[in-house]
């Protein structure tokens, strides 16, 4: 390596819109002016070398957007994008050996071709010398799982079997940028279970991980600092523990078959946001406090209920507390 | 570099070899494809026969067996936005390597497979429609009509790219372009039956030089150096073709990065 700049990824002001393509309605109908939308609006972000960096925000928020922008497949509209010292716009020579790019979704495998050939192949266009290729893609391929049937065609392959190719293709030229985008989503829960496996093997590496997700959990178990974004405007960078914080705090109980009297009680619970009863007498908890969710529990359980359960809240609804309470320091 | 490039292009070309394997299998290329193109060949000489002629005979037969190298070259600019559909393209600018590299070789089985049928067609319709193509001297147009092949390849990278950006093109695309060669460029009727301009047109376009040197070898009347300069002239429009293809695919690549619509996954 000759030179080091200490940061992996440092994007400033950096905006895209996109125009959308005009419509199709015949000319003698009113042209409307071109429609734009902007998906990353002024971000300000970056990412140390050997960070493990998730960038969390439901869909729409611009994270694919990002990811195309630091993968130099896309030209900011403004704003500046650097990948270990080098623009992404101007720099691509300098950029592309640099970075691997991982996509959620099955597309972009040759299908017909077998995984060692997919990954010889982009080996090649990764310039890699033809033996260290082949050395690296054996050693993907076992390490992904994939040795056994290395030699037959991708088309055979099951989802979770070509998104484990999908990321040895994006280590097949040892890049030190590593950029995953949604990895996990359409994965069964044991496919995602090891390539959140395979993430922190890679972070032991040393390897520099940028990971877009709309999991909570994904991005507390698997980031040292997660980064939110919704509609293009980061929300600001948070530790892990933060979120896991948020995701316990900000649980919901139901329940069934509560008697009124209970239900009024439940309200009063210190920590308690808000009580929704549904057309079947279903009741949803909605708590903001550490402990809360428990002391609704205990009051349920105390009082004869036994259909009861917990789950952990929304992006969305993370997102809204958020903002309403202030709690994030925006910027 | 050089061998990096050709790797790559090895590569490419393995990937287009994989997708013709699944259209055909030796037998169904010898049954269906091949069968097809002798059909296509004969109906073009029985022509000549028609009217009685065997020197227009075999100036069609000839002519239209060349044409059948250019033909299966020009499935170039169909097979080319394929590669859109594998959802390859963005993961290929983001690489080190050029798109235009991948591109150039992932159509090359149509080139082998037109330069084959081409030659069968040719030296297997031949003695049928007695026509005397002077073996063995007459193994000279193997590599000739592979030229053909080649150059039409390389004109049809560049309607590739252009189809690239309008996907529903290229099947038209492609069509046109054949029949506006089949007709201009010596196949079925001698090029100075046409206006001057679109003898010029010709000029420069695929076929042309290459059917003339072709003719040239069978007829045993045409010099040496002649036939050299018409090898020479159809190498340079292929050439020519190679890079300003090249070019289009660098603005293809280059625009969609500005526009953004290139797409990412599914
Ligand atoms: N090529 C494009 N053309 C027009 N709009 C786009 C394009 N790509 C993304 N967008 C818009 O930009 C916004 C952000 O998209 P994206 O970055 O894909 O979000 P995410 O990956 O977080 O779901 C969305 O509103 C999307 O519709
Ligand atoms: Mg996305």
């Amino acid at each position: 390596m000759t030179e080091s700049s200490p940061l992996a990824v440092a994007v400033a002001d950096l905006t895209r819109t996109f125009v959308r393509s005009r419509s199709r309605l015949p000319g003698r109908l009113k042209r409307r002016p071109p429609e734009s939308r902007t998906a990353l609006d002024a971000i300000t972000l970056t990412v140390p070398s050997g960070e493990v960096h998730g960038l969390l925000g439901p869909n729409g928020a611009g994270k694919t957007t990002l990811c195309k922008i630091l993968s130099t497949v896309l030209i900011p509209t403004s704003g500046i994008a650097k990948v270990f010292g080098h623009d992404v716009v101007v720099s691509t020579t300098r950029v592309r050996p640099l970075v691997g790019v991982v996509l959620g979704g099955e597309r972009g495998l040759y299908t017909r071709l077998t995984a060692r050939q997919n990954l010889m192949y982009w080996s090649a266009l990764y310039r890699q010398p033809t033996s260290e290729g082949a050395e690296r893609t054996a050693k993907l391929l076992e390490r992904l799982g994939l040795e056994e049937r290395a030699d037959e065609r991708v088309e055979t392959f099951s989802r979770g079997m070509k998104q484990r190719l999908h990321l040895a293709r994006g280590l097949v030229g040892n890049p030190r940028l590593l950029i995953l985008d949604e990895p996990t989503v359409g994965l069964d829960p044991a496919a995602a279970r090891d390539f959140r496996g395979l993430v922190r093997q890679l972070r032991a590496e040393g390897r520099t991980i940028l990971l877009t997700t709309h999991d909570m959990t994904e991005a507390e178990e698997l980031c040292d600092r997660v980064t939110l974004i919704d509609s293009g405007k980061l929300l600001g960078t948070e530790d892990p523990r933060t979120i896991g914080e948020w995701l316990s705090a900000w649980e919901r109980v139901t329940a069934e078959g509560v008697p009124a009297e209970l239900i009024d009680r439940i309200r009063k619970v210190e920590g308690v946001a808000g009580v929704e009863i549904d057309s079947e007498g279903r009741i949803t908890v909605e708590t903001a406090g550490d402990g809360t969710s428990a002391a609704v529990l205990s009051l349920l359980v105390d009082g004869g209920v036994t259909s009861l359960s917990t789950s952990r809240p929304s992006l969305e609804e993370v997102y809204l507390h958020l903002i309403g309470s202030r709690g994030l320091n925006v910027g | 570099m050089i061998s990096d490039g050709l790797r790559i292009l090895r590569y490419a070309a393995a990937s287009g070899f994989a997708d013709f394997r699944t259209i055909y299998t030796v037998r169904t290329w010898i049954t269906g494809w091949l069968f097809r193109v002798l059909c296509q060949v004969s109906f073009f000489a029985l022509i000549g026969r028609l009217i009685d002629s065997p020197e227009y005979t075999e100036y069609l037969l000839i002519g239209n067996a060349v044409m059948i190298a250019a033909m299966e070259s020009l499935f170039v600019v169909a097979s080319t936005s394929w590669e859109r559909w594998t959802g390859s393209v963005p993961l290929l600018i983001a690489a080190p390597a050029s798109l235009a590299l991948v591109l150039c070789g992932r159509s090359v089985q149509w080139l082998a497979s037109g330069t084959a049928s081409a030659t069968l067609a040719l030296f297997l319709l031949s003695p049928l429609f007695g026509v005397d193509l002077r073996l063995p001297m007459a193994l000279v147009v193997i590599p000739l009509i592979a030229l053909v092949g080649l150059s039409t390849y390389c004109f049809g990278l560049i309607l590739g790219g252009l189809v690239l950006r309008a996907d529903s093109l290229r099947n038209v695309v492609g069509n046109l372009t054949m029949l506006s060669l089949m007709a201009i460029s010596g196949a079925q009727v001698p090029v100075s039956v046409w206006p001057d301009w679109l003898q010029a047109l010709s000029a420069v376009l695929p076929v042309h030089h290459g059917l003339a040197a072709i003719r040239g070898v069978l007829s045993a009347e045409m010099g040496f150096t002649e036939v050299l300069m018409h090898v020479g002239m159809e190498a340079i429009v292929g050439t020519a073709s190679l890079g300003v293809a090249i070019l289009g695919f660098k603005r293809f690549a280059e625009s969609g990065r500005r526009s953004g619509a290139i797409e990412f996954g599914s």
